[in-house]
């Protein structure tokens, strides 16, 4: 027989909506699983908080731009959760950041003006807030830019980076240091471990130093430690004599593991349970009601029984939002009804790759306090949502973070009634 | 205005025209061989990959059967290493007429194609993902064919022959006075330069496009109606035999193996426009449901990617009073000569990819009548170059060779197993800024992720390499990835669909390529990225005929 875990919460995801949800709800005091499948778009994702970038022209001001975006489009996920809950929750990420396991690596911005970042293509990208390694890139800052990087790391082209640097007004150039790693191909995540050998980077700042410019800031594929990457920024500085910031690369994305480490850290230390490797297979359902999942792991199976549920498992890139090949569009972690998927006859995709995609905004149908449709104890944040296209508009982060601290909050409120009505 | 001088001109660069520049080449006529676009970016580029052993036709066009046997045979041999032979299976599924089978065998004993019958349980054996429910199988010399592998080397071999084979130039004018064309004007799709070519001979070989340059020579009826099929590349070896329904040939019933993928195809749609790429959604079903027949479970599977391929099948207007409605899967050979008293001109159209090199043969071999010389054939005995040992391409010969060094070497598109440094060469050769044309050398994007990774690894060395401004470069990216796109979201679900959500995260997320300078949305902060999709639109479809408003150019004004 499985063996069975009694919760007052069950958060199905471990991305940045799931985390923030299993997180605010034991800091509140719940008994709390996170069930992740696998290592969500955190491992993925440039490790910044995008609130919103584009609507579509770029947006100066987050703040602004999110109370128009509110007032004009009710079923994007923002209209749904609100603005306090988005200031709300950026904050309690920043504390997270600041308290967090990574010493000195903390969050800088707001909401009130976007920091422009450049991308490993040299794109200026609109960014509410970012790590403090990488903020010496906001365009409003930079001087004459070296972009600088090593040849066995193929997400990162220095010369292309500059190039389009340039292209925007930000006088840079290229420099690609040939120096030796023992394999042709390093990713972010091995180069990162070698610069946190002291050795190395001394190494590397000495081959370095002879090419550079006075004056000139230093930018560098986002590789610059995971444990420690103030520390090793500073040390790079120092030795340097010149500013160094991060460009995020092609995944797997270093800042982004480090931002998973933060939120990680932050479950663990409110008493919240993390559960890696669960695939939520099967689930019970009483009149409108979930009761419980059953996961399928290595070595067991697990049933976790519960009173409220939180869905983050993710959309279309998960896989927990599908489309299979009759063209028809499931929920596939607990069948819940879809909203924003198109309607049969008309089309899913456009021909035009940059364009608009219908099915995009496709996501669980929630009610206004993200409740999903025909349940009464199921809440869904992040990617799940319909309304948004988080890549397109740069909102993921926020979208994920707002989200998942509101359904946190609702739960948290609901637990409090079911106390007062017991005691 | 620059002017070629040439023994023999061939437009077209599918697989009859670099075949014909291949044979030419190797009687030892001087050929320049000119195509609107990249050498196989037409119908060569867009078929099955099947090299049929003649069993499909056994029954309904015997002698494309006999055709494709014989050619079957040489090509084995000549272009060894092009084809891996997986054999081919014909199998009566509960699906089929149970009658066709032996019809089927007294086809092939009749036009001479090998056909063993086996039993079903070693036909399930050796393919279990098979119907469980077949009922006869029989064995045919089918194999695989990958055509990019054979064009390139005809084009290099051919090449070092001293033949000047101009890619990206589109025939604008073609030279004709009142008895003989004398050569063509084309146009660089690159730098707009025109550029005039006298030849002795010109050889019409574009296939579902050879109407058009017989118009703009002034040849009368020469109709070629372009049948549109579709084909859709499925994530793995499903099968790794070549398995055809045994039954008269129609929609979805041959699947492929090829490389790492399964192709099946195809469907069969009239169309008025040889450019035609549509892929309507019920062809689309109408595969998957035929796949399903053949391998149960096949919508299971992964689509990675769906084209639409144009078949040149031919009607002699002037013949039309004889015989209207003979449209044949055979080939046509016309002698402008013999046809219409103009000298210098010979257009070969229809056939299929499996009879190309007989097809080529019989086209020089009036290209020679044209001249007045004899020179014989070698293409069934002269090894294309690569495939002088006279082996098969074996699936996992490139992993084999990369394993040696894949602690040396970078590797750019993993998938196809794209080597930084065979990438770097294969620009500099061609000097080309286009990644696509790199797909056709050398299958960089083409394997599950289409791009994912290697668009933007690929874009800064192509970047370092042709010294391309920063416009210019996000431009090949967004070329690439529309390409790419192309093929991609007639056939999206499932786990397709969660990759190229995953490449939206790369490329619109963190790389920002929507608002990339130039790209059209612009830093400034310009309405979103309408700009950028209609100038990635606009570049894909710049490689599009210009065949309306040909003109025809007195001989007198070539000089």
């Amino acid at each position: 027989m499985r063996s069975q875990l009694h919760f007052d919460a069950v958060v199905i995801g471990g991305g940045m909506a799931g985390l923030t949800a299993g997180t605010r709800l034991a800091q509140s005091g719940a008994k709390v699983a996170v069930l992740a499948k696998g290592h969500g778009s955190t491992h993925l994702s440039p490790g910044t908080i995008d609130v919103l970038g584009y609507t579509p022209g770029r947006v100066t001001s987050p703040e602004d731009s999110l109370a128009r975006l509110i007032s004009e489009r009710p079923d994007h996920p923002y209209a749904l959760v609100g603005a306090d809950a988005v200031s709300e929750s950026l904050q309690w990420f920043a504390d997270c950041a600041a308290n967090g396991p990574l010493p000195s690596y903390g969050y800088v911005g707001g909401l009130e003006r976007n920091l422009l970042l450049p991308t490993a293509m040299g794109v200026l990208r609109p960014s509410a807030m970012v790590p403090s390694t990488m903020a010496g890139g906001n365009a409003s800052g930079l001087g004459t830019v070296a972009i600088v990087s090593v040849p066995a790391l193929r997400e990162f082209h220095p010369t292309l980076c500059a190039a389009n640097l340039t292209a925007a007004g930000i006088e840079s150039r290229g420099i690609t240091l040939h120096i030796e790693v023992e394999r042709a191909d390093m990713n972010p995540v091995g180069m990162a471990r070698r610069f946190e050998d002291p050795k190395w980077r001394g190494h590397f700042c000495a081959q370095l130093l002879p090419q550079l410019r006075t004056e000139e800031h230093i930018g560098m594929p986002a590789m610059l430690g995971m444990r420690d990457p103030a520390a090793v920024v500073g040390d790079l500085e120092r030795r340097l004599g010149r500013k160094v910031f991060e460009i995020a690369t092609l995944p797997p994305s270093v800042p982004g593991m480090r931002r998973y480490e933060i939120l990680r850290s932050a479950l663990r230390a409110a008493g919240g349970r993390l559960a890696l490797g669960a695939d939520v297979i099967s689930h019970e359902r009483s009149n409108g009601r979930v009761t419980s999942v059953a996961t399928h792991a290595a070595g067991r199976d697990l049933t976790y029984l519960a009173d409220w549920f939180v869905l983050a498992s993710g959309g279309f890139a998960s896989g927990a939002i599908e489309l299979d090949s009759h063209w028809v569009t499931h929920e596939r972690v607990l069948g819940l009804p879809l909203r924003g998927v198109p309607e049969t006859g008309s089309p899913r995709f456009e021909r035009e790759y940059l364009s608009d995609q219908p099915l995009a905004a496709a996501g669980v149908a929630v009610d206004g306090e993200l409740r999903a449709g025909g349940t009464d104890n199921v809440f869904v944040a992040g990617a799940s949502l319909p309304g948004a296209t988080p890549w397109r508009e740069g909102s993921g982060e926020g979208i994920a973070l707002a989200s998942g601290y509101r359904a946190a909050a609702v739960i948290a409120g609901g637990l409090r009634t079911e106390e007062s009505v017991t005691s | 205005m620059t002017t070629l001088s040439t023994e023999v001109l061939v437009i077209g660069g599918g697989a009859t025209g670099v075949g014909v520049a291949w044979d030419a080449t190797l009687r030892g006529f001087d050929v320049v061989l000119v195509d609107r676009a990249d050498l196989a970016e037409g119908t060569s580029g867009r078929f099955h990959g099947l090299l049929h052993s003649g069993g499909r036709y056994a029954v309904k066009d015997p002698r494309a059967a006999e055709e494709c046997i014989a050619e079957n045979r040489i090509l084995r041999r000549v272009a060894a290493d092009c084809i891996e032979d997986t054999g081919g299976l014909f199998v009566t599924t509960p699906f089929d007429d149970p009658a066709y089978a032996d019809t089927f065998v007294t086809g092939c004993k009749a036009t001479g194609v090998d056909c063993e019958e086996i039993s079903v349980s070693a036909a399930l054996a050796s393919e279990p993902r098979l119907h469980p429910g077949i009922s006869r199988a029989f064995r045919v010399p089918d194999a695989n064919i990958e055509v990019w592998k054979t064009l390139w080397a005809m084009s290099h071999g051919a090449q070092q022959r001293g033949t000047r084979i101009l890619t990206y130039h589109e025939v604008t004018g073609v030279h004709r006075s009142s008895d003989r064309v004398a050569g063509a004007r084309v146009r660089s799709a690159r730098t707009g330069e025109e550029i005039d070519i006298e030849a002795q001979v010109t050889v019409n070989a574009t296939g579902a496009w050879a109407g058009q340059i017989a118009d703009m020579a002034g040849i009368e009826g020469v109709r070629v109606l372009p049948g549109r099929g579709i084909m859709i590349a499925m994530n793995h070896r499903l099968v790794n035999t070549v398995i055809n329904r045994c039954q008269m040939p129609t929609d979805g019933d041959i699947l492929v193996p090829i490389r790492t993928v399964s192709v099946i195809g195809t469907t069969d749609q009239h169309t008025d426009d040889p450019d035609d790429h549509t892929v309507p959604e019920d062809e689309v079903d109408r595969m998957f449901d035929e796949g399903e027949k053949l391998v149960p479970g096949f919508r299971q599977a992964r689509a990675l990617r769906v084209w639409s391929g144009v078949r040149p099948l031919f009607e002699d207007a002037k013949a039309s009073d004889t015989d209207t409605r003979d449209v044949t899967r055979a080939h046509a050979l016309l002698d402008h000569q013999q046809r219409d008293g103009v000298s210098g001109f010979v257009t070969i159209t229809g056939g299929k990819l499996t009879t190309y090199r007989m097809m080529a043969e019989e086209t020089v071999d009036a290209v020679c009548r044209h001249l007045g010389v004899t020179r014989a054939c070698s293409t069934a005995s002269e090894s294309l170059p690569g495939s002088e040992d006279g082996a098969n391409y074996r699936l996992g010969e490139r992993l084999q060779r990369k394993e040696a060094s894949l602690q040396d070497e970078q590797v750019i598109c993993e998938c196809e197993l794209v080597t930084r440094s065979s990438l770097e060469e294969a620009i500099r050769r061609t000097g080309s800024t286009k990644l696509d044309d790199m797909r056709r050398q050398l299958r960089l994007g083409m394997g599950p992720c289409q791009g994912g990774f290697c668009n933007y690894r690929a874009t800064g060395l192509l970047h370092g390499i042709d010294e391309l401004s920063a416009q210019d470069a996000n431009q090949a990216l967004l070329d690439f990835l529309q390409e790419r796109w192309k093929g991609t979201w007639p056939i999206l679900y499932g786990d397709q669909l969660r990759q190229v959500r995953f490449d939206d995260w790369v490329f619109q997320g963190v790389l920002d390529v929507a608002h990339a300078p130039g790209a059209g949305a612009g830093a400034a902060g310009a309405d979103g990225a309408a700009g950028a999709a209609g100038a990635a639109g606009a570049a894909g479809a710049a490689g599009a005929a210009g065949a309306a408003g040909a003109e025809t150019v007195a001989s007198g004004r070539a000089s």
